[in-house]
């Protein structure tokens, strides 16, 4: 169904990612809301701060599963837990990686690959946040002769 | 201050009047999202979307945070567990809104919800502390 390898169990280099105050006030002002008080970090940065902490981009993700261009990408679901809020100006450290890949065909009997990624991020030895992000990557069915 | 929530009570509304793709922009560079069809509409076009760019899952998600944030506070966010229905585009008015379904304690979980008119685009479950609001009963 897919022409894709499966990338399930790939692991993410991990490392370090600190969030600026300029990162967060764009953010934040993107959300159409006003930055939180106290170095308080919008949660909405759960998102990419993951992903780069953890040493991978979303380019690299899309490169590793095999992303075929516009409207290839589909999102599906997000978990994310909060065990403490993100806060501006503090270095936290993240490891993670692929944790799930399943060929499916959707609704309309298009084939894709929905691949889910975890990442934990720690304040210290301390968990502040985990993620599991799903994405789709939808494929070109193949017809044969 | 203090408030008494019930199962069933619905949450106060976030809208936002119409996505703007100028957001969308500086969202794709502080994400480093290469993907075109948030900021290209050349890459809509080749979709079949008629050349509007489609927002960020992130930022769909954000107007849902915003409108919890008012409610409970700026700390009260514990999970968030939503599902993409649907694509948000340029110039769409959304409306994030949602219900209490259940309390223990000073813990609440809530259906939360985005909504295009009628149209469910993001749907799934917040569990919200709300200790600093005080009076909560079930």
């Amino acid at each position: 169904m897919s022409n894709s390898t499966s990338p399930l169990g790939y692991r993410f280099p991990g490392g370090r990612y600190t969030i600026a105050d300029w990162e967060n006030w764009l953010l934040t002002d993107c959300t159409t809301a006003q930055t939180l008080p106290e170095n308080l970090a919008h949660p909405v940065s759960l998102f990419h701060v993951p992903i780069l902490g953890a040493g991978t981009s979303i380019a690299e993700l899309f490169e590793i599963c095999g992303a075929e261009g516009p409207g290839s990408v589909g999102l599906d679901s997000y978990d994310w837990e909060y065990m403490h809020p993100l806060r501006v100006g503090v270095e936290y450290r993240m490891e993670g990686g692929i944790v799930r890949w399943e060929n499916l065909v959707d609704e309309r009997d298009q084939p894709y690959d929905s691949m889910s990624f975890s990442i934990e991020m720690f304040d210290g030895s301390a968990l502040v946040a985990r993620i599991t992000n799903t994405w789709r990557f939808r494929r070109k069915k193949v017809v044969s002769a | 201050m203090s408030r008494i929530i019930n199962v069933g009570d619905q949450l106060p509304e976030f809208v936002v009047p119409s996505v703007d793709p100028a957001r969308m922009k500086t969202m794709a560079a502080i994400l480093r999202d290469p993907y075109r069809v948030h900021w290209d509409r050349e890459a809509t076009r080749e979709m079949g979307l008629d050349g509007r760019v489609i927002n960020q899952g992130p930022l769909n998600l954000s107007y849902i945070v915003n409108m919890l944030h008012a409610f409970a506070g700026p700390t009260s966010i514990r999970r968030l567990t939503v599902s993409f229905g649907r694509p948000v585009f340029d110039g769409d008015l959304v409306v994030a809104g949602g219900e209490v379904t259940d309390v223990q304690d000073s813990i609440l979980v809530c259906g939360v919800w985005l909504k295009r008119g009628d149209e469910i685009v993001v749907s799934g479950t917040a569990v919200v502390d709300v200790a600093a609001l005080a009076s909560v009963s079930s």
